[in-house]
């Protein structure tokens, strides 16, 4: 569903991503983790189509994002750290907004479900400066899902969520995965990225240092077995107390 | 503290001005600032002085004009608004400077002392602007004139705010509290009004006679006791400024000074209504930066209401409509518009009705003000109307995950704001049309004014959208020097850097119109043999064909850049 081949990304001389390659297929969620400035937002905003790489090939469910962006982006959503919402346009509105952008023809059976999925029923009419931080939130994830997206690309999505909410987006995130999208998920959150990823790519001065599932990580590292992933992923970056030492 | 204030100022500017420098290393932004230079360098030294008319050069009319003018813009913000963004905190400023153990005074000195870097620019570049002129003294002497002029309209409109908020959040409280104030605007009102009033039959013999003879009418109509005490701080504000010798000028100098200082203590005194009410500005501030929201807002948040759209969005269709109707809407739920909109209905039907009275003045008043304003919107309107890509780019990240070709979301955003420049022109015309409807005599007559109505139904939607093309463009190419949102230079001090803008798009937009004029003309000029006033029509189609194409050719290039602008790079968005 998702595959990156060889991406590169410059920022004049700074190499923000370098050289990283790995696919998604449907059903799978793939945790992205790594230290601040280790190229994970820059990672997630190119297979988003909003940062230009420098180098390298990103497909969406077949569709060459350098290529034939419009169908690519048509498959996937984005839904980043801060939720972008427009001052004069209520939920329901956001709602509509998107639909008409991602050419969903039920869009108004499709509001009512997400509302109530996403606990916005009550707020439907009120404009974002009327909601709150999580609530917004909330809605920003609600208009990424409502074209149901074959990918899903999430970063640092429980920011503002209140505990509710956060097991509300687990599950959500897990059905869209059950229901065959390809979802990616930024988030410094490692007890969430072990409950809910499948894989995990772990990333360190834009480079892969680690990529599969919790068990083939340990497998390669004999020494890390029987750790959290809190502490594979200190060892793996080098900020464990062996590495300190 | 004025030392941390100055601290904090100075390195923020040169932070700031470092990193727009950096820019540089693009070659677009390269040609700009040589085109910038090139402008200033043929104004300061390749043009000769100015031949000006002797009767214009005379200074007592240039104080008189510049004082009346001066007058209106300080009434017009008065009566019309005062922007609360003078009173705005960045979300850091919040949290380090209201947290911190600093007096309201301090914060509002820490405000003048920032506007002073802004103010200082402004002064230079319109000593630059105004250096062939042969009023004033050296131009050295100039920059303290302007920088005296400027810095006490900057506190005008400081205090102003302060009265406007104390009021419109306390009540009958802030009435108390700023009753000095307010019984002398209150006063300075009537007299303005009754001197208007009374001096419109006088000038209005003298319409249509010509600048020479309009200026004597005009400084005799000053020179009654009303208007003279009503314009003399602003005569004193002007003189340093066309004072024709070093002791001329010092000696202009110092009463301007007093009023400089006399709004600085007024600024410094009147602050009950400023922690509150710079931090309720501060505080939509950082909701909006929050949400990356550049929207070109000039109504505060607090008055937004969820009112039903009245812009039906269907399900289906061209997805970039999404855009086009999320602007419109955006303009339509600002409560001031839509008052504007009644007001504006209800003062046609009154002009129309008023128009039929052979004595009556006020219709036509009305009549050449909204035919002035329409004129004025050809101009400033492109920069004005800015529910497009100026207020939207700060989303650009937004933007660019939308399933959409940079194209399409180009022509998407410039229409939306094409749409409601064209509405505000039209509304502006058919208010002066219907001023003049029962007019006799006017020339044209009634049937040439209607052909000119309707042309400029015809013509006026082609032309603003090649206006706002060149505005989003410059904000799509130089997204790092153009200011995107609600945060335009405004104000009277602003008006040099504003000054330069609007020189450059007049430029483009005269080398994109002179194509369809040309040609347009030609096609008439032709036809006219054969077909008389009709080749009219053959002729129009040439140029609305030509802009299209233009405008087309546009619409694609800029679409390009859009979707190879870098918002980490380019210094927007998220």
């Amino acid at each position: 569903m998702i595959v990156v081949e060889a991406l590169q990304k410059l920022y004049g001389d700074f190499p923000a991503v370098q050289g990283l390659s790995f696919d998604i297929g449907p059903g799978e969620v793939l945790g992205l983790v790594g230290p601040n400035g280790a190229g994970k937002t820059t990672t997630i905003r190119s297979i988003a189509g909003i940062i230009i790489p420098s180098a390298g090939i990103i497909r969406i469910a077949g569709h060459d994002l350098a290529h034939d962006p419009v169908r690519a982006k048509a498959e996937l959503a984005f839904i980043p750290d801060e939720p972008h919402l427009f001052d004069y346009l209520t939920v329901e509105e956001h709602l509509r907004f998107v639909g008409r952008l991602y050419g969903v023809a039920d869009v108004n059976a499709r509001i009512p479900r997400l509302l109530e999925e996403m606990d916005l029923q009550d707020k439907r009419v009120s404009l974002p400066g009327e909601l709150s931080r999580g609530m917004k939130q909330k809605l920003a994830i609600a208009c990424g899902l409502l074209h149901e997206p074959k990918v899903l690309l999430l970063d640092e999505p429980l920011t503002g969520l209140d505990p509710v909410g956060i097991r509300r987006m687990k599950a959500t995130i897990t059905k869209r995965a059950a229901g065959g999208s390809a979802v990616i998920l930024s988030s410094h959150l490692l007890h969430l990225v072990e409950e809910i990823c499948t894989r995990i790519l772990v990333l360190q001065h834009g480079k892969a240092v680690a990529l599969g599932t919790m068990a083939q990580i340990l497998a390669s590292r004999p020494a890390l077995e029987n750790r959290s992933l809190e502490d594979v992923f200190l060892a793996l970056i080098g900020q464990d107390e062996a590495s300190q030492a | 503290m004025i030392r941390v204030f100055g601290y904090l100022a100075w390195r923020s500017a040169h932070n700031r001005t470092a990193r727009q420098l950096r820019h540089l290393r693009s070659p677009r932004y390269v040609a700009a600032l040589l085109f910038a230079l090139v402008y200033l360098w043929y104004m300061v030294i390749a043009q000769r002085p100015a031949p000006v008319a002797s009767e214009l050069a005379d200074t007592k009319w240039v104080e008189l004009v510049g004082a009346i003018a001066l007058l209106g813009a300080v009434a017009w913000g008065w009566i019309f608004g005062v922007e609360r963004r003078v009173l705005r905190f960045t979300p850091a400023e919040v949290t380090f400077l209201f947290s911190a153990p600093v007096s309201r005074r301090d914060l509002i000195q820490f405000k003048l002392l920032h506007s002073q870097l802004f103010i200082l620019f402004n002064a230079l570049l319109w000593t630059l602007i105004l250096s062939r002129e042969r009023l004033g003294v050296s131009p050295w002497l100039r920059v303290i004139s302007i920088w005296v002029l400027l810095t006490t309209l900057s506190f005008h409109r400081l205090g102003a705010s302060f009265v406007r908020t104390s009021l419109a959040e306390h009540g009958r409280l802030g009435l108390r509290h700023r009753v000095v104030s307010l019984v002398v605007l209150g006063a300075v009102l009537v007299a303005l009004t009754w001197s208007i009033m009374d001096a419109l039959p006088a000038m209005a013999e003298h319409r249509g006679e010509g600048t020479f003879a309009f200026l004597p009418a005009l400084g005799e109509a000053a020179a009654q006791p009303v208007p003279t005490a009503l314009t003399y701080p602003f005569r004193i504000m002007i003189r340093p400024l066309i004072a024709d010798g070093l002791g001329t000028w010092a000696h202009a100098l110092w009463p301007a000074l007093i009023v400089l200082l006399l709004h600085y203590i007024w600024v410094v005194r009147s602050d009950t209504a400023f922690e509150e009410t710079a931090v309720a500005v501060s505080l939509q501030r950082a909701r909006a930066l929050s949400q990356q929201g550049g929207r070109g807002l000039t109504a505060p948040l607090s008055q937004l209401r969820p009112t039903p759209s009245v812009i039906r969005l269907a399900p289906s269709g061209w997805p970039a409509g999404a855009i086009l109707w999320k602007n419109l809407v955006g303009v339509a739920r600002r409560r001031r518009v839509r008052n504007v909109g009644v007001a504006l209905l209800i003062g046609g039907v009154i002009v129309t009705l008023l128009s039929f009275d052979p004595e009556g003045m006020l219709a036509k008043v009305a009549g050449w003000f909204a035919l002035t304003w329409a004129g004025a919107m050809a101009v400033v309107g492109p920069q004005w109307v800015r529910n497009d890509l100026r207020g939207d780019l700060l989303k650009l990240d937004l933007l660019r995950s939308y399933p959409l070709r940079g194209a399409s979301v180009v022509a998407a955003e410039v229409i939306a704001s094409t749409v409601v420049l064209t509405i505000i022109q039209l509304g502006l015309l058919i208010i002066a049309y219907l001023a003049f409807v029962g007019d006799e005599f006017m020339e044209p007559d009634l049937g040439g004014r209607t052909l000119l109505l309707l042309a400029a139904f015809v013509l006026l939607p082609p032309i603003n959208l090649l206006g706002m093309l060149i505005q989003n463009g410059t904000a799509l190419l130089y997204p790092a020097w153009v200011r995107l949102g609600s945060g335009k230079p405004a104000g009277v001090e602003a008006l040099g850097q504003n000054l330069l803008m609007m020189v450059a798009y007049l430029a483009i937009l005269s080398m994109l119109l002179a194509l369809p004029a040309l040609l347009g003309g030609g096609t008439f000029l032709l036809l006219r043999a054969g077909l008389g006033l009709w080749a009219a029509i053959p002729a129009t189609v040439v140029i609305l064909g030509i802009i299209a194409f233009e405008a087309a050719l546009l619409v694609d290039w800029l679409g390009g850049i859009f979707e190879r602008t870098d918002s980490a790079s380019a210094g927007v968005g998220a």
